[in-house]
């Protein structure tokens, strides 16, 4: 099968929550000191996803990426755990993209590498939550799209596929190709192989820019942005924590019992 | 008339001692070429650098015997023996040499035959070591199969060597007795000319024959003894030679790096993946069992044991070479289980006591180099830990610090600022996000303070130093992690290191050059020591209490720093400092060496909880350590016992901070 | 040039029910509407829904539309996703509201490129700028760690999803006077390519998270599967139910149903204990609205102390046993 993943890179999520700060003029975080972005968790597990279906079905694993990772690290990261090929994107025409221009951009891209069985993004970006580029890509290419998979399964010519919902799980069968979102339920991922991190730094990635891949400048770029964040803020943190204390463990759920009868809430 | 120049059937003696000796020769050669053909099968190793230490450390260990002697104890006296044994068999060596190359054919039954002066000093030293050894041996028996000594098996093979020692002996005695009575040897041994008196009272004839009949049982027991030599673990006699010259000249804490570059393989996955000299190290186990009784995972209930790694591995190689050199049973798995290569704590407890050299930790790290790296099978809390590693620098997943927070409010000069210092304070993932380390890092820093050490530290730049990394198997994340570190170092033209954690102490002082990073590492208590005794600072509260030092595996045994922790006590008034009952050497590890701060331990008792015993035992008001995971480990410890209110763990910096 | 007027809430009836959320988009709904003086429609559709239809006008719907279909969840996101499309490019409103359910998550984006508009997931508060009359769109971003307020440059309509429990339910007032318009819309079945073969509803234990009123979460402090028999026993003994964060999902103690998070159930119970939890973000925007929050935490420094209203530091393992007891005794 040949599958096309489409990965982004992101500021570390997993920093102490008290650390995160925002730059409020440029609207966006400012990392912790010495803390390298890494790639988008939900898309690290789409590649997962895709690793299996590549394990079940055979097949070759095609990364794309686009943003600010210009070395393309999160595609070396991909490759390390078992993906075939990369891509770069990169121009200074597609800085300042909406969803919508990014999922443009990714659209002209898939377009160029042409052949392709299934597209796999992550179901959200740990960074702006936005949840819609794989959606939009689909819609941009005409193809059939599920959103939240955690497995997938060829069968003859068709994908039959388990999705997540807030009370369980269904199953839909979809045609190939399609595009499909992946969900964190798909497990962890894979860490990177030994050969695979091997390979993976002797690889020379390709890069294209907007010419490469036709894009039609009035889509892309912050020019052609459907929306803009107006304002990004730290939200206040109302809650005065108090300390229920006690010489042991046992004393201190005493008194926890009784100052929640005393509040009314037990 | 000596036994060689008889004849049976008219065939002269020595010929038909020829005829025995080819055969013995034969079946033990074609032994030994398997065997070698074997080690063949593993890979290449570069074992022949450093000739001018290999040399004398190869003369201390053989010829000074002290292989054994170093663990010498008066609970195990068996180095002793085993000296005796060793040079007893080594003087009957030269005995048999003359006779076979020469005395046979010139109807010279032995050495001892000569008579002259030179005989008469030979014979008489080796019969008096042999009464000694015989007494070992005797002794050996008794330890073994009726005291029952722990580290002892008590198998078939075992008896037999010991009883075929004991019947060469007792028959080597028991022949010149009656040679020297029937042939009025005036220049023979003085034990068996004393012996020989016994044999007055018989006839001639029925000297000579029983003469002739015991001297063709002693080469009967001898060729035999040959024969099995190959066939047993007694292998060593001639394994552990090569195998002591051959021993790793790298320091103690160094793991075999991989060449990326050229490497055909990621750790072990068959037998034959092994190098030639990890190989070598399965024909030189003599299953002595020190490894196994000093092993904290085999005391506390795993199911790794050292030695039975060597046992088991040693009986797949052979296998593997009788079928053809091809493996019948998965190593990972069947022979060796994935509980125990993780099991291991890399505490070194087991290689410090090997007499023999050799490597058990190297093998079980690259089985775990195969695990992990190729199979991609680690126990999820340690694929947590490497993840987060890979991912943000530092093992700790879910801290609620950054690197730098530990500065807050101390004015420490970091690097991208001010990089004119005399000393880089590398602090460790630990030290700056573990919350209780970082009092012991803050402590430290002070001390610096006080002494007017001009010391900066890297701060955000610092990345985790790999030995998590390595240790656990991940060895391209390791090495990924040392050349960022050092393209740092070097950026600054950092050339001194002082450092409070003792792993990253090591891998900066042993593993770092391996990569080009070559600096001055020291670790925090030589440096304290330093400034205590060119009196930087002075301590003046007492602590009357009484005090122990848990000494770290990876500062004690592998970098041998054990004075200058108890030096540091020592200038603290007052105190009284209790030595643990396991402890320098033979420290027993804190359970959190080898990447297990990260791994779970689910089977036997925790090793912690057993280390406790020894602080128990000591009755100390604190327990001093030197190293972050111990210190987490006492702590845990003391907890679970509940010690709390008895025993303080601390840092050996922090105590020092008490007294200022 | 078409002019695009009207907001529009696209509701959802289950089980003979309107959803809550969709009670919460009329609530929303009516706030923008007094600003920006346009009519409130809302579209359902469903089996059965006239039934309901007068409700949703009692709520505050000034035209309430119906079509005639499988719910959502029996059916392919294609059929809604065609049918809201049609009903959109009909009616042409400059807003359109979903929940961030299961509908609104798979329709919404899709919805946005067929009517070459935009839209934003997620919103935890919507409101009009007075003097651009602009949609602001407000919504966490970084996993909860900040709020963006997102505006839409000139595309219409502007697309939004609102979080559950962001809003308070509307409010009925059986006098309010609206129109109930059934549509007869025209599916094309090729346009339908995801086919549903099953739905399979995880046995959730008792009441529904988003129901209950009291929630005892566990997450990985708990340390395994067995450590959650006695937060069980603590919510029998309360009359809640339990919930997890995503660490015992993904270690395989507990299943996914029971996620309360960002990417899972969003609750308002009013008391919510939340054990061996550090209080990350992603977490904290399940349970965030509880009206108390009480946290047991092995460390004096995790995030969850900051969040709750009560905290104990211990080993959750010594303290359950007799919080369980002393409830029981203070209950009776």
């Amino acid at each position: 099968m040949n599958l096309i993943v489409c990965v982004k890179q992101v500021p570390n999520p997993e920093i102490p929550p008290s650390k995160f700060r925002i730059d409020s003029e440029a609207k966006r975080t400012i990392p912790p000191e010495g803390i390298a972005p890494v790639i988008n968790p939900y898309d690290e597990r789409a590649v997962e996803l895709a690793l299996r279906l590549k394990e079940k079905h055979g097949g070759k694993i095609m990364v794309v990426t686009l943003g600010d990772d210009v070395s393309g690290n999160v595609v070396k990261h991909a490759l390390s755990m078992g993906a075939d090929d990369g891509v770069v994107l990169t121009d200074p025409a597609f800085e300042g993209s909406d969803s919508f221009g990014i999922a443009y951009i990714l659209t002209r891209a898939i377009q160029k590498i042409g052949s392709y069985d299934l597209i796999l993004c992550g179901r959200q970006a740990a960074d702006w939550d936005e949840g819609l580029v794989g959606s939009i890509i689909a819609e941009n290419l005409s193809l059939p799209l599920m959103t939240l998979v955690v497995a997938i399964e060829r069968i003859d010519k068709e994908l039959k596929m388990k999705r997540v919902t807030l009370e369980g799980h269904q199953i839909f069968t979809l045609p190939i190709p399609s595009v499909v979102t992946v969900s964190q339920e798909v497990g962890r991922p894979r860490l990177p192989s030994g050969w695979g991190i091997i390979s993976a730094t002797k690889k020379k990635l390709p890069v294209w820019n907007a010419k490469d891949i036709g894009a039609d400048l009035s889509q892309i770029g912050a020019k052609g942005a459907r929306k803009r964040v107006m304002k990004l803020f730290l939200p206040e943190r109302e809650r005065r924590c108090e300390m229920v204390q006690g010489e042991t463990a046992v004393e201190a759920a005493i008194k926890l019992a009784e100052k929640l009868r005393e509040a009314g809430t037990i | 008339m000596n036994p060689t120049l008889q004849t049976y059937l008219d065939i002269p003696n020595f010929l038909i001692l020829y005829f025995l000796l080819a055969v013995a020769l034969s079946i033990f050669f074609y032994r030994a070429s398997k065997l070698y053909g074997l080690l063949r099968l593993g890979g290449k190793e570069d074992r022949f650098d450093h000739i001018g230490k290999r040399i004398p450390l190869f003369l201390s260990n053989v010829i000074g015997q002290w292989c054994t002697l170093r663990s010498v104890s008066r609970k195990d006296l068996a180095g002793i023996g085993h000296f005796l044994m060793f040079w007893t068999f080594a003087l009957f060596l030269v005995n048999y040499t003359y006779l076979f190359i020469w005395g046979a054919w010139h109807q010279i039954s032995s050495l001892l035959e000569l008579g002259n002066r030179f005989s008469s000093a030979f014979s008489f030293i080796l019969e008096m070591l042999a009464l000694l050894t015989i007494g070992a041996v005797i002794w050996a028996l008794g330890r073994r199969y009726i005291a029952r000594a722990e580290r002892l098996k008590r198998g078939f093979e075992a008896a037999i060597i010991l009883i075929l020692i004991l019947l060469l002996l007792t028959t080597h005695f028991l022949g010149e007795a009656l040679r020297i009575s029937a042939f009025r040897d005036p220049y023979g041994g003085a034990v068996s000319s004393a012996m020989a008196i016994a044999f007055d009272g018989m006839s001639e004839g029925a000297k000579q024959a029983s003469y002739y009949i015991v001297w063709w049982l002693h080469i009967f027991i001898l060729l035999g003894f040959l024969i099995y030599i190959p066939h047993s673990r007694h292998l060593h006699i001639i394994a552990s030679l090569f195998n002591i010259f051959f021993r790793s000249t790298r320091p103690k804490g160094a793991l075999t790096p991989i060449d990326i570059e050229t490497a055909q393989n990621l750790g072990v996955e068959k037998i034959e993946e092994f190098s030639w000299k990890q190989l070598l190290d399965l024909y030189a186990c003599a299953e002595c069992g020190r490894c196994q009784v000093s092993c904290p995972a085999f005391l506390s209930g795993k199911p790794l044991s050292p030695q039975k790694l060597i046992e088991h591995l040693k009986t797949h190689l052979i296998e593997t070479g009788n079928n053809r050199n091809k493996s019948t049973n998965a190593l990972i798995g069947e022979i060796i289980s994935e509980e125990e290569i993780w099991n291991c704590l890399t505490c070194y407890a087991c290689q410090e006591v090997c007499p023999v050299a050799n490597e058990h930790i190297e093998k079980i790290n690259e089985l775990r180099r195969n695990l992990v790296m190729v199979k991609n099978k680690i126990p999820e809390t340690a694929e947590r830990a490497l993840r987060t590693i890979m991912m943000r620098g530092d093992p700790w997943t879910g801290t609620q610090h950054l690197r730098n927070d530990w500065t807050e409010g101390l004015s420490i000069k970091k690097l991208s600022e001010e990089s004119r210092i005399d000393i880089l304070y590398w602090v460790g993932c630990t030290g700056a996000l573990d919350e209780r380390n970082m009092k012991v890092t803050i402590s430290f820093a002070q001390l610096m303070k006080k002494a007017g050490i001009n010391f900066g530290i890297l701060g955000a730049e610092e990345s985790c130093c790999g030995d998590p990394a390595r240790r656990m198997g991940q060895e391209l994340l390791f090495q990924t992690l040392v050349q960022r570190n050092i393209e740092n170092l070097k950026r600054y033209s950092v050339k001194r290191i002082v450092t409070f954690c003792p792993h990253c102490y090591n891998t900066l002082k042993n593993e770092y050059p391996q990569f080009g990073g070559e600096f001055e590492v020291i670790h925090h208590t030589e440096l304290i020591t330093h400034m205590l005794k060119s009196g930087r600072f002075k301590p003046n509260l007492p602590v009357d209490k009484r005090v122990a030092f848990h000494d770290p595996c990876y500062l004690g045994r592998y970098n041998d720093i054990y004075l200058p922790p108890r030096m540091i006590l020592s200038f603290i008034p007052k105190l009284k400092f209790m030595e643990l009952k396991r402890s320098k050497r033979e420290s027993f590890c804190c359970g959190g060496g080898g990447g297990h701060v990260w791994l779970e331990e689910n089977i036997g008792t925790r090793i912690n909880i057993m280390r406790m015993q020894d602080v128990i035992e000591a009755e100390v008001g604190i327990l001093t350590t030197a190293c972050p995971f111990c210190l987490q480990m006492m702590e845990e410890g003391i907890k679970r016992k509940h010690l709390e209110g008895s025993v303080e763990p601390m840092d050996i910096s922090e105590l020092i901070q008490k007294t200022l | 040039m078409t002019i695009f007027r009207g907001l529009l809430v696209c509701g959802e009836v289950v089980d003979g029910n309107i959803t809550t959320i969709t009670r919460e988009l009329l609530n929303i709904g009516r706030k923008l509407r007094d600003a920006l003086h346009q009519p409130l429609s809302t579209l359902l559709i469903g089996e059965k829904i006239e039934e309901r239809a007068q409700e949703v006008i009692s709520l505050g719907a000034d035209k309430v539309y119906m079509v005639n279909g499988p719910i959502f969840m029996e059916s392919s996101p294609d059929l809604y996703v065609g049918i809201i499309t049609e009903v959109c490019k009909q009616m042409a409103p400059s807003i359109i509201l979903f929940g961030h359910t299961e509908m609104g998550r798979e329709v919404a984006p899709r919805l946005a490129v067929r009517l070459n508009s935009v839209v934003t997931m997620d919103c935890t508060d919507l409101s009009i700028n007075p003097e651009t009359k602009q949609l602001l769109q407000s919504k966490p971003v970084y996993g909860g760690n900040a709020i963006a307020i997102w505006i839409s440059e000139s595309k219409d309509p502007q697309i939004v999803t609102l979080r559950p429990r962001a809003s308070m339910p509307a409010e009925p007032d059986v006098s309010r006077k609206g129109e109930m318009i059934p549509l007869g819309i025209n599916i094309d079945h090729s346009m339908i390519k995801s086919k549903l073969l099953e739905t399979v509803k995880e046995e959730v234990r008792g009441i529904k998270l988003e129901d209950a009123k009291v929630i005892i979460a566990g997450g990985g402090g708990i340390g395994g599967i067995e450590g959650f028999k006695s937060l069980e026993e603590l919510a029998k003994v309360l009359r809640g139910t339990i919930g997890v964060t995503r660490v015992p999902c993904d270690e395989g103690w507990m299943p996914i149903s029971l996620e309360i998070g960002q990417t899972g159930h969003i609750v308002t119970p009013n008391l919510y204990i939340a054990i061996g939890i550090s209080g990350a973000p992603q977490h904290m925007a399940g349970c965030a609205s509880s009206k108390c929050i009480v946290a047991i935490n092995r460390d004096p420094e995790a995030q969850i102390f900051k969040e709750a209203d009560f905290g104990v530091v211990g080993d959750y393992r010594q303290i359950l046993p007799t919080l369980i007891e002393k409830c029981k005794d203070l209950i009776r």
